[in-house]
């Protein structure tokens, strides 16, 4: 006998509020995965005075916004704390990006006002700093599994985000600024939650992500839960190479002279009319 | 309103008091290196000369700008924002030159400060007499707090404020914080006009001394129900409380008003009071001013014209003593063809393409909806490219809704340096993924995408900025197109 089509739950955190640099890319990810693969999804939205029933969610997705937007939502967040801390401890799968991931750690300083209060999910914390760190990043990490695999993205974030004992960092940087800049970490991890500085939305293009995401929030539901099934991932897996080629490349100043000089020689050489004619 | 002094034509600037002659001499060194600049760079073949002559004559007098702001005998018009600036230029020059004024403008999206500095260069003459009575200049909305300062325009216009280019401007808020504070530095003597039903732009202008015009739409014949989900800036500016819209024209353009503190679209100076869609793709609107009621034919497509069509309006109201009659502008605004990238139809042979430029999701999303009213399924060229001018973040193309366009696909080929990152949009857009066709050179990509194209067919090219003026010099070269300097 067929067993029935498995389902993923997902909750999607203020669509409407944090929802700035495409991240809704990820939710696009995720559901269409599972299409392809024959398992069922819902997705409940939970905007400002929503309180979704966190109980029931075996993926809440949280994402970034500009200032304005994350002070709205830092204040909206404290009634929904209790029931999201609970899921986190039993299991629940969270993606956090960005203003999602500082909303999550202990607090975060913005550079002009008052200490917005996160929901200390993960032991971090975020100050505002003088510059924006804004490029493509590639980070190396293995989730404690030992499969290395590489995380690649775009950060733009004034905000610089420092781990504590109880949180580890998501990957290792191989190219990008990371949380701070400084100390060679992007991103944290506690129990099964997620949280990076990366957009570009990050789980299209880390196919590989997008399915950890999926088979941890299956696992949350289905005891029984087997490996999912491989995809075609053609278009993703050259996306990938593709952003982590962006993000390894040098210095800015070299990449620029030598750009100027290429186009200079390319402009001197170009023959009057190029191309095949129709 | 105020007036132009009447002068003789081409007074210098030598007669000034604090332009020395050590500086006028300087400035005439600047002018004619910018000038040979320019020729080197037309006889050489790189790009028309739009930035080079500029970048030459600033490094001879880094206060050239001043120097032309200096220039009391030419009015000097700046125009700024997201999305809209080309056009509303071109609308604006028609104006004026309807009002018989003569114009010198900048060259179409040639907008950072090497561009602005160029159109100055090309329209002086050495000894820096300008000789247009009108310099209208489109100006990077990131670039024109290094512009304004200097060169004291009379008019500054501010056309929206929409999510562009995010990774070089860091935060929506900080463009309009850049805005403001540009705003804040103009005199009593200047006017600003603003799009009203821009929540954020009409927040910009809380204390400068210069004189507002607002413009904006009053009619709710074409009102959508909800904003987009690429909406930017829809919470009250000042209470942070989600606005509500009594009419929502375009993304987070409309009559909104805070139900928490109350502030509310301002009255509109310039506003568009009937909407009528005219059968061939553009608009008869109504627009009542101060000056009087004016029925304009818009030829050209979407809603977004319909705001610039009132910005230009409102603009040449502000920059010019005599605006022109009613059937004079009727007659300047409908004459105009489709600038360069927007929507703009070249005959290849027996095929048509249509150019669309597209820099961010409102005007990939406006300019997106416009095609799929046409009939039939669409040949899709789309070409997307990190550099200088286009940015490098492309996590926008995931707020445009490509989920509408694949259903009508008849092909696709997609080209530039990001093309993977294109590609995959459209593969979760549901494209097949069979039909993503990656061609990363834009000849072969073109000559593909014809190829694919049937005699009588169109090819719609959605294509950021470096890779749609690479795809139209390769249309130019074949014959098919003047370049955009010598239209």
């Amino acid at each position: 006998m067929a067993r029935a089509p498995m389902t993923v739950r997902i909750c999607y955190l203020y669509p409407r509020l944090l929802s700035v640099a495409g991240d809704r890319g990820n939710l696009l990810a995720l559901i269409r995965r599972c299409s392809w693969r024959g398992i069922r999804y819902s997705v409940t939205e939970a905007d400002v005075g929503e309180v979704p029933d966190f109980a029931h969610a075996d993926l809440i997705l949280v994402h970034g916004g500009q200032d304005r937007e994350m002070t709205a939502a830092a204040r909206d967040l404290a009634a929904k704390a209790g029931a999201l801390r609970d899921a986190v401890e039993a299991d629940a799968v969270v993606l956090a990006v960005c203003a999602g991931y500082q909303l999550l750690g202990h607090y975060y300083d913005p550079p002009d006002g008052p200490r917005l209060q996160g929901l200390g999910v993960l032991d971090a914390v975020t100050e505002g700093g003088p510059t924006r760190f804004i490029g493509h990043v590639a980070l190396k990490c293995d989730l404690g599994s030992g499969n290395q695999h590489q995380l690649v993205g775009f950060e733009n974030h004034s905000g610089r985000t420092y781990l504590g004992s109880g949180a580890k960092p998501l990957g290792q940087v191989l190219g990008g600024a990371g949380n701070n800049g400084e100390d060679g970490t992007e991103g944290a991890r506690y129990r099964e939650v997620y949280a990076t500085y990366l957009h570009g939305p990050v789980l299209p293009k880390n196919a590989w992500l997008a399915d950890h995401l999926l088979s941890r929030a299956l696992a949350h539901r289905y005891q029984d839960f087997g490996p999912l099934a491989p995809l075609p991932d053609l278009a993703e897996e050259q996306a990938h190479v593709a952003s982590l080629r962006l993000a390894r490349r040098p210095a800015g100043r070299w990449r620029a002279a030598a750009a100027a000089l290429s186009q200079i020689g390319r402009t001197l050489a170009a023959p009057a009319a190029t191309g095949p004619d129709l | 309103m105020r007036t132009i002094a009447s002068r003789s034509p081409g007074s210098s600037l030598a007669g000034k008091a604090h332009v020395t002659p050590s500086g006028q001499a300087r400035l005439a060194l600047a002018l004619g290196a910018g000038k040979a600049a320019a020729t080197a760079s037309r006889v050489l073949r790189f790009g028309g000369g739009t930035s080079f002559p500029g970048s030459v004559a600033r490094r001879m007098d880094p206060r050239i700008l001043q120097k032309v702001g200096a220039a009391t005998d030419v009015r000097k018009v700046i125009v700024t924002g997201s999305n809209g600036k080309t056009t509303t230029c071109r609308m604006l020059a028609a104006l004026a030159r309807a009002s018989g004024l003569m114009v010198t403008q900048n060259r179409s999206g040639s907008n950072l400060l090497q561009g602005v500095i160029s159109a100055a260069v090309r329209g002086m003459d050495l000894r820096g007499r300008m000789h247009a009575q009108l310099l209208l200049l489109e100006v990077d909305e990131a670039t024109v707090r290094l512009v304004t300062p200097d060169l004291q325009p009379e008019t500054l216009l501010i056309t929206n404020i929409f999510r562009d280019q995010l990774d070089r401007f860091g935060e929506l808020y900080s463009i309009a914080r850049g805005l403001e504070a540009v705003v804040d530095t103009l005199p009593a003597t200047a006017t600003v006009v603003l799009n009203g039903d821009d929540p954020l732009v009409a927040s910009l202008a809380t204390r400068t001394a210069a004189r507002l015009v607002y413009f904006g739409i009053q009619a709710d014949s074409s009102a959508t129900q909800a904003p987009e989900h690429a909406a930017d800036s829809i919470r009250c500016v000042r209470c942070q409380h989600l606005l509500t819209y009594r009419a929502v024209h375009l993304s987070h353009l409309g009559d909104y008003q805070c139900p928490e503190c109350g502030n509310a679209r301002p009255g509109l100076d310039v506003a568009v009071t009937a909407i009528l869609p005219s059968p061939d793709a553009g608009f008869d609107i109504i627009v009542e001013t101060p000056a009087g009621t004016f029925p304009l034919q818009v030829p050209l497509p979407g809603l977004h014209n319909v705001y610039n069509a009132a910005a230009a309006l409102a603009g040449v109201m502000a920059s010019v003593q005599r605006p022109p009659e009613p059937a004079e502008a009727r007659r300047a605004i409908s004459g105009l063809r489709p600038a360069f990238g927007r929507l703009e139809e070249i005959r290849a042979g027996e095929r048509k393409v249509v150019l669309a430029f597209v820099k961010n999701p409102t005007a990939y999303n406006t300019t997106l909806f416009e095609v799929l009213r046409r009939p039939g399924l669409k040949h899709v060229l789309a070409a997307h490219s990190n550099t200088v001018v286009d940015g490098e973040d492309f996590a926008w193309l995931w707020d445009v809704e490509l989920e509408q366009l694949t259903p009508q696909l008849a092909s696709l080929v997609i080209s530039g340096t990001r093309a993977e990152e294109v590609a995959l949009r459209f593969k979760y857009a549901g494209a097949r993924p069979a039909d993503l066709q990656v061609l990363h050179d834009r000849s072969t990509a073109l000559h593909a995408a014809l190829t694919q194209t049937q005699p009588g067919e169109s090819l719609y090219i959605f294509a950021g900025y470096t890779p749609m003026r690479e795809l139209r010099s390769i249309m130019q070269r074949r014959g098919w197109v003047a370049s955009p300097w010598e239209e």
